[in-house]
């Protein structure tokens, strides 16, 4: 049906609306009215995305010039998948009720059997593609460049945002990446041989492009005409490529040496730790290489390879990482940290050095994209603290917002355990985490939990190694044993192949009715030391405060996954006594924790299975649409009453 | 909350009003109570059941009972089984006398096996016998789903078209042992119209949703033990009739009970046909009914004729089964400022205090909810029309 929302015409292609979508989308439009960024939160099952098309949309349709196209970024490609499957829907619903044929033109980049190449880009109206498109600098120079500045771009699913930034920004070189650059290396030299031979002008022409320096592209930057790329840093495009590499021989000679220093940094026997000056300084020392000449590193391969015409550009993946990461390092003395390890976490005994280059800092990768386009959206299920995300990712949004769930029945349930029947806290900090007890009693939670929970059970766990210590010692006390009797037990290992067959027959166990508990891990990467001390030093987050904040982002994460919609029911079970502390518990999402009262905190196993018993029996009642309906569930009637918009105003949460 | 009687044993009872507090915190907030949704399904469930429909009458029913080791838990007193079994009795009595000319039969899981306790049969006591002696069985193992609908199929496929296949599970357990792949099985289920109603003792199961979902059946999770008894009773009343049924003429007899005075000497004793498998018990008697068909003698009916086949009913069986193809009109839902002249409910004599009263379509009688629900469930008539037809 068309709704009004302050004055715009938008088309939503379902019956009923829920009354957070509505407000979502008021929000929604004082962001693009205000031609600025914004933090909006609502949970998943809601029905963000369609919020989200159907009033950009007709944003698009009612001021064209001020939006002249829309950015959907998502993390995965189901994900992406779904959005088109709505915007489908929604078009469809454009052509039915306008009875013309619009001139909209989606695209949608998900996998590389459906990419497209970019002139078409610049004339859609809307494009949902992947973060990395947008993020990663090497993806963005090809696919997103010449996107309009005024554009909207919206981060879906945007929980994880800054992981992303900071890894399309890493680097991690191995043994196999650098053989695999000699050879690349070694292939270059051979191509320039034979070219100096049959077509030495061209390498002429490209010589006397090099000293006229970069200014094309810096005509370009100047102009606006393309989103700027965060591994092209503007000192590069005012100068001329620097004389000693000028020539494609001496530049091949110069990664060389390059190549060859970082041989000789990988024979490191214990963990070494360094900044980029520190790497620059030692590199300067050893082989006698220059700043400057690093910096012009990655565009100069970019100029050698289009000169020699090679088409295949992805066998020189080696040699592109390379020179990226001699760009950055030398271009960035803060926000990045070199770590050179001997071993991988994993087989600690088995030599296999890796230099990490690693980001600490989202916003370098994604501050172009604030820059560029005029309005940036970043939106998920869990975004909670909201002020946290601006400030990590350097940004001044004009609105921030939180939507809870109104719901017709509390179909949620979350459970703070804190207590073992015994009394003995529970809690998976580092100093009882070897406790007896304390394990026994996770694992008598986990038992009566599968006694009286229904069909599913997913458990999550800080580590892997944590795992698989608990797991160990359950099956020697019996546990497992005990559990088996009432649901079959998959565990999540850091295999993908053996993690998604565990997955694809846990959920078969779930379907057919023997029931299963899936042992899973919430947390793969742990936060790197580094990057704490530098938000701190940068952003003044403390080091506490964002490591609370990525926990319990984690744990949002998880039991937010519970509830896909307004008609499922979840128990969420935080099995820790440090959640009914109220710093940790107020970092949840807002629509979790209206659901947690005094009487769900700090439980024992006994009584929190007490309380599960009696609210999956609630919940099995008959529950139909109409239950729903003038409650979380409006016509469009019931929201145009003066009353229901009263309501609604009142729940928009502002922060 | 303390008005509570004082229990032998508190720590039984005590979880009990931690239940009672949840329910005051939900009631503070803007959602309806779960309980405001249950009494509307009720009402609705009243509303429904009067669409003219055609009902199976003569149905086809294996009950199957979860003996697994949950069924020892004892969130139902005593035990859930024991409740479970008392409550069947109960069930077993009403849905005879509901569809007399229906048949019933047990089957228990435990153990991850399927036991038949008592075949298809439509003699109440055998049943009842059966469940009295199953009281005392031991609760071990997890139930398996396929197992019992397997061997529910396996009797059921074989009963005539026109009448109905119904199997109603109680289960208690959250898990299934199962042989093989159960969406098969309700594949199979379905083409053969059987239709599976489930009724849950602790929470919803996906796959019983499912289950339930493709045969036509209903899925119900109990709350307490009077919400268990409510909805056990729920499937005393004959199901609609798929459309696909067939149809057909079905041959009955009417048998007379002939009573031959003991003076009569050239009259014997005999044997009754019902009596023959059973044993035990006064086999020898002079009167009964005897088949019109064979002249086979029994001594209680309904019953299928041993010898011929033949269904055997007295006519107030089929009687009792009208209610069912004409039932009383709903009552009209109004709110209780209407009828100010009546503050006090036709039927109970007590006063009206809900918001809502109803009313007799016909007579305008007005009664309170609860009446209401009994009128329609149990009295299937409305007592002031017939104080009216017999006043004049």
């Amino acid at each position: 049906f068309r709704l009004n929302i302050e004055g715009l015409l938008v088309y939503f292609p379902y019956d009923y609306i829920y009354p957070e979508q509505y407000s979502y989308m008021l929000e929604l439009k004082r962001t693009l009215d205000a031609k600025g960024h914004g933090v909006l939160e609502m949970p998943s099952g809601t029905g963000k995305t369609i919020s989200l098309l159907s009033l950009i949309v007709a944003y698009q349709r009612a001021f064209p010039l001020d939006v002249t196209k829309l950015i959907y970024c998502s993390r995965t490609v189901p994900e992406i998948e779904k959005v088109v499957e709505e915007l489908r829907k929604l078009m469809e619903f454009y052509a039915k009720e306008t009875g013309e044929v619009n001139n909209f033109l989606a695209l949608s980049l998900s996998s590389r059997k459906n990419l497209c190449i970019h002139p078409e880009i610049i004339h859609a109206n809307i494009v949902v593609y992947s973060y990395h498109y947008l993020l990663d600098p090497k993806i963005a120079d090809l696919v997103s460049k010449e996107l309009a500045k005024k554009s909207v771009v919206v981060f879906d699913e945007a929980h994880n945002i800054d992981n992303v930034c900071i890894d399309s920004m890493s680097v991690n070189i191995t043994r196999r990446t650098l053989d695999r650059c000699q050879n690349n290396v070694d292939t270059l030299q051979n191509t320039i041989h034979k070219i100096k031979e049959t077509d030495a002008a061209k390498l002429r022409e490209e010589y006397r492009r090099l000293v006229e320096g970069l200014k094309e592209a810096n005509v370009a930057r100047e102009t606006d005409i393309y989103l700027a790329n965060p591994v092209l840093p503007d000192e590069v495009l005012q100068e001329a490529v620097p004389g000693s590499i000028r020539t494609a021989e001496h530049f091949v000679g110069f990664l060389r040496r390059f190549l060859e220093y970082l041989k000789a940094r990988l024979r490191v026997q214990h963990v070494v730790q360094e900044s980029a000056p520190q790497f620059l300084k030692d590199i300067f020392d050893k082989v006698c290489i220059d700043r400057k000449p690093l910096r012009f590193c990655a565009e100069r391969l970019q100029s050698l390879l289009r000169t020699l015409e090679i088409a295949d550009i992805a066998d020189f993946s080696a040699v592109t990482l390379i020179s990226n990461f001699a760009t950055l390092v030398s271009t960035y003395s803060q926000g990045f940290t070199i770590i050179i390890e001997p071993f991988e976490d994993r087989t600690p005994t088995i030599a296999n050095p890796v230099l990490h280059f690693s980001c600490m800092d989202p916003s370098i990768a994604i501050k172009p994209v604030f820059q560029r386009f005029q309005s940036v959206v970043i939106t998920s299920g869990t975004l909670s603290p909201l002020d946290i995300y601006p400030r990590i990712l350097d940004f001044r949004p004009v609105t921030m917002a939180s939507f809870t769930m109104t719901l017709a029945r509390t179909c949620l349930c979350p459970l703070i355990v804190g207590r073992g029947n015994d009394q003995v806290a529970l809690s998976s900090k580092f100093e009882t985490r070897e406790d007896f007890a304390v394990i026994r009693n996770y694992g008598n939670l986990l038992l009566e939990m599968s006694a009286v929970v229904p069909d599913g059970i997913v458990a999550f766990f800080t580590s892997y190694v944590y795992m698989e210590n608990i797991v160990a010692s359950w099956y020697e006390q019996g546990i497992l044993e005990n559990i088996q009797k009432n649901k079959l037990i998959f565990i999540e290992t850091q295999d993908a192949a053996e993690t998604s067959m565990a997955l694809e027959k846990y959920q078969e166990a779930c379907e057919n009715g023997r029931g299963a508990i899936l042992l899973s891990v919430a947390r793969g990467k742990f936060t790197i030391l580094a990057r704490l001390e530098y938000l701190r030093d940068q952003f003044q987050i403390r080091e506490n405060d964002f490591l609370t904040f990525d926990a319990m982002r984690h744990a949002a994460q998880c039991v937010g996954r519970a509830i896909r919609g307004k008609t499922d029911y979840g128990l969420m079970i935080f099995a820790d006594k440090r959640y009914a502390r109220s710093d940790k518990r107020g970092k949840l999402p807002r629509w979790i924790q209206e659901h947690i009262n005094d009487g769900s905190l700090n439980l024992t196993v006994d009584e929190a299975v007490q309380l599960s018993k009696h609210f999956l029996r609630q919940m099995a009642q008959p529950f139909r649409q109409e239950d729903q309906l003038g409650l979380s569930l409006l016509t469009l009637e019931q929201l145009q009453s003066e009353e229901m918009l009263q309501k609604i105003s009142q729940m928009a949460h502002q922060t | 909350m303390d008005e509570e009687p004082e229990r032998a044993k508190r720590w039984e009872g005590g979880y009990e009003r931690t239940w009672e507090v949840l329910k005051e915190d939900e009631s503070g907030s803007l959602k309806a109570t779960v309980e405001e949704i249950l009494y509307q399904s009720k009402r609705k469930r009243v509303t429904q059941s009067h669409a003219q429909v055609r009902l199976g009458m003569m149905r086809h029913l294996y009950v199957v009972i979860d003996c697994s080791r949950s069924m020892e838990d004892q969130d139902l007193k005593p035990n859930r089984l024991t409740s479970t079994l008392k409550l069947m009795e109960g069930f077993i009595d009403e849905y005879f006398d509901q569809n007399p000319i229906s048949q019933v039969g047990i089957i228990t899981t435990k153990n991850k096996r399927a036991e038949k306790l008592t075949e298809l049969a439509g003699n109440p006591k055998k049943h009842i016998a059966a469940l009295k002696k199953a009281v005392d069985s031991s609760c071990v193992g997890e139930p398996s789903l396929y197992n019992s609908l397997r061997l529910a199929i396996q009797t059921l496929k074989h009963m005539p078209g026109h009448t109905s296949r119904e199997i109603l599970i109680i289960l208690s357990s959250l898990t299934t042992c199962d042989p093989a792949n159960i969406c098969e099985l309700i594949k199979t289920l379905k083409s053969l119209k059987v239709r599976v109603s489930v009724i849950g003792l602790s929470a919803e199961v996906r796959v019983c949703t499912v289950l339930t979902r493709e045969t036509g059946g209903s899925y119900h999770v109990i709350l307490d033990e009077s919400h268990f008894k409510e909805l056990l009773m729920h499937h005393v009343k004959p199901p609609p009739a798929s459309f696909s049924s067939e149809s057909s003429l079905i041959r009955m007899g009417f048998p007379q009970h002939t009573v031959t005075s003991l003076s009569d000497q050239d009259v014997k004793p005999s044997f009754s046909m019902s009596h023959l498998d059973s044993g035990g018990g006064p086999a020898l008697t002079l009167g009964g009914y005897f088949c019109p068909q064979c002249q086979a003698k029994y001594t209680e009916l309904p019953v299928e004729c041993k010898v011929c086949g033949l269904t055997l009913v007295s006519a107030p069986h089929l009687a009792r089964s009208f209610h069912h193809l004409f039932p009383l009109q709903a009552f009209i839902e109004s709110p209780a400022d209407n009828y100010q002249q009546n503050k006090f409910c036709q039927a109970c004599q007590g006063q009206l205090k809900d918001k809502n009263v109803l009313a007799c379509p016909l007579c305008c009688s007005v009664f309170c909810g609860e009446c209401d629900l009994f009128i329609h469930e149990s009295l299937h008539c409305c007592p002031c029309c017939i104080h009216n037809r017999t006043a004049t």
